[in-house]
């Protein structure tokens, strides 16, 4: 018997969770073929829940999208072994209840997510507590700091806030914070950091949302999440995880569909909360939770000859297509930036600004958003190429100046992109 | 007319209080100034100021602690913090804050800061 229409969750899951009955706190998990990594982050959640939450009902869920690797056999095995006592916790009197379900819908972390927040809403939990699988440095604490602001204090969202790499996470640092800054007012350092935590009432809220056949049940998911918690007025902070150390890429890599899911979302949130981030100046900071100490997030190498190169590269093919619809500023500038390109790069931050904002404000006028998305890529990697030479002498909290630059330019060429907009997109 | 904006200066040394109020007030705010940081959530409440200027290193509190029960009781109380050296801004508990000023004698840039919080509108 097929599960009801519009549900992420399997039918024999449902039926699983609704048995369960009540609980306070679920931990999502999604996964595709994270074996290699997985058991470490249920072990570390086991553990933080028995350690900080031994007297809350919990259930984790592992929403796996159809690996072929073993994952949910390490899921069922981690689940079933006793982390405790060599952890030094004690083995909490209720039982931490776990599954591992095949998530419906859309192959993506969103489907994922949602299968998780309608668990959450069966289990009508307070609050919960989503991990990525490819976590190598979760620590049983990540638990608390995730679950305690909204257990505790009244927050609707947690989002983390980890020491990076200065070269880990570009497409946060160069789009993500940066713009969601400017555009809503709200300085979360890690929009799409991949592990929260938020009530149960920002459950239900996301799941009124029509969303689900779009960039949000993939990679869109992080700063949809974000941006609706941040927009509809729930209360936000952050909490220091320490370092972030996953499965980390060289930007200059293949970005995947990643970079069109994350950056496609934020422009198609734009014409949903029009209203509300045309009135918004400037920026204010955000609670920040955890406790305070030094960590190093290794080290990450970077490849900017190859960055260049699909810059110039791509550069040369979308010339035409860049030449049709930014505004002639925008481009003369850009062909200035490739004609002076060689091994080196100079992509002075005001251009890149305002490049974000031509491609905002073209989004949602373009027939082809696909092909709109792919021709940022070049752009991107020239952005990125001259951060790296920028801050290649520099360590991680004098690169995250040349962050914050960016971020206040961002903030201060809002005028620009109120002009192209109400040109381009208001007068639809 | 526009009521003039008011900063409260928090700040244990009595020298660096003065010409913040001097300088300020020069600029057209209303400041008010206290030395004893454990007094500051009372002094909020108050005279209810629309920005905070708060020292980091101070013998009674230091300003990262007093910023995070700012943040708890008043979420949205625009704070600047003030040192004299820019390592503190390794501390996790400075991006609480809306900006960070090095100390100098050149009040230019704290000047700037407080208008561009001023300006915010979210």
């Amino acid at each position: 018997m097929a599960s009801p229409a519009c549900t992420a969750l399997p039918l024999k899951a449902r039926e699983t969770l609704e048995a369960m009955g009540q609980a306070d706190i679920l931990f999502g998990i999604p996964s595709f073929n994270n074996a290699a990594t997985i058991g470490h982050v249920i072990r570390a959640v086991k553990v933080g829940w028995a350690k900080y939450y031994p007297g809350r009902r919990a259930v984790l869920v592992n929403s796996d999208g159809g690996s072929t690797d073993g994952t949910q056999d390490v899921v069922k095995r981690t689940l079933e072994e006793d982390s405790y006592d060599m952890s030094l916790v004690h083995t909490p009197s209720l039982p931490l209840r776990g599954l591992t379900i095949r998530y419906e819908g859309i192959p993506g972390k969103g489907s994922a997510f949602k299968a998780v927040f309608e668990a959450a809403r069966l289990l009508n939990v307070k609050a919960c507590a989503v991990f990525d699988s490819d976590l190598r440095s979760i620590t049983p604490e990540w638990v608390q700091l995730l679950l305690a602001p909204v257990l505790e204090k009244g927050y609707g969202y947690v989002c983390p806030f980890y020491r990076r790499h200065k070269y880990d996470g570009t497409i946060t640092n160069s789009i993500a914070y940066p713009l969601t800054r400017a555009l809503y007012g709200r300085r979360v350092r890690q929009p799409i950091g991949g592990d929260f935590g938020f009530s149960g009432d920002l459950v239900s809220r996301y799941l009124e949302k029509d969303v689900w056949e779009t960039d949000v049940a993939r990679f869109g998911i992080d700063i949809w999440m974000t941006t609706t918690a941040m927009v509809e007025g729930f209360k936000i902070c952050q909490s220091f995880m320490g370092a972030k150390i996953h499965d980390a890429k060289d930007p200059g890599a293949d970005l995947g569909p990643m970079f069109e899911q994350v950056v496609g979302t934020i422009f198609s949130l734009m014409k949903t909360y029009e209203a509300r981030w045309r009135e918004v100046a400037g920026s204010r900071p955000t609670a920040i939770f955890g406790f305070q100490a030094e960590v190093s997030p290794g080290p990450l190498h970077v490849n900017v000859h190859r960055m260049i190169e699909k810059f110039k590269e791509g550069f040369d093919k979308n010339q035409a297509y860049y030449e049709g619809f930014l505004a002639s500023d925008c481009y003369t500038k850009l062909a200035e930036v490739r004609e002076m390109c060689s091994e080196s790069i100079d992509f002075p931050k005001v251009l890149w600004v305002k490049t974000i904002y031509n491609y905002a404000a073209r989004y949602h006028d373009a027939g082809d958003k696909k092909r709109l998305l792919d021709s940022l890529i070049p752009l991107y990697f020239g952005y990125v190429a001259s951060f790296v030479r920028e801050t290649e002498t520099y360590d991680d909290y004098r690169a995250e100046d040349v962050i914050e630059e960016l971020c206040e330019i961002y903030e201060d060429t809002k005028p620009y992109l109120l002009q192209l907009w109400t040109e381009r997109v208001s007068e639809e | 007319m526009e009521e003039r904006k008011k900063i409260l200066a928090i700040d244990d040394e009595e020298d660096i209080r003065f010409i913040l109020e001097e300088e300020l007030t020069d600029e057209g705010y209303e400041v008010h100034t206290l030395g004893d940081p454990t007094q500051a959530l009372d002094t909020i409440e108050e005279i209810k100021p629309d920005l905070v200027l708060l020292d980091i290193k101070m013998p009674q509190m230091s300003g990262t602690e007093l910023l995070g029960k700012i943040r708890d009781r008043y979420y949205d109380l625009p704070v600047i913090l003030l040192t004299a050296y820019s390592s503190f801004k390794r501390d996790i508990a400075c991006a609480a804050s809306d900006y960070y000023v090095v100390k100098s004698g050149d009040l230019t840039e704290l000047k700037e800061r407080i208008a561009r919080i001023f300006k915010v509108k979210i």
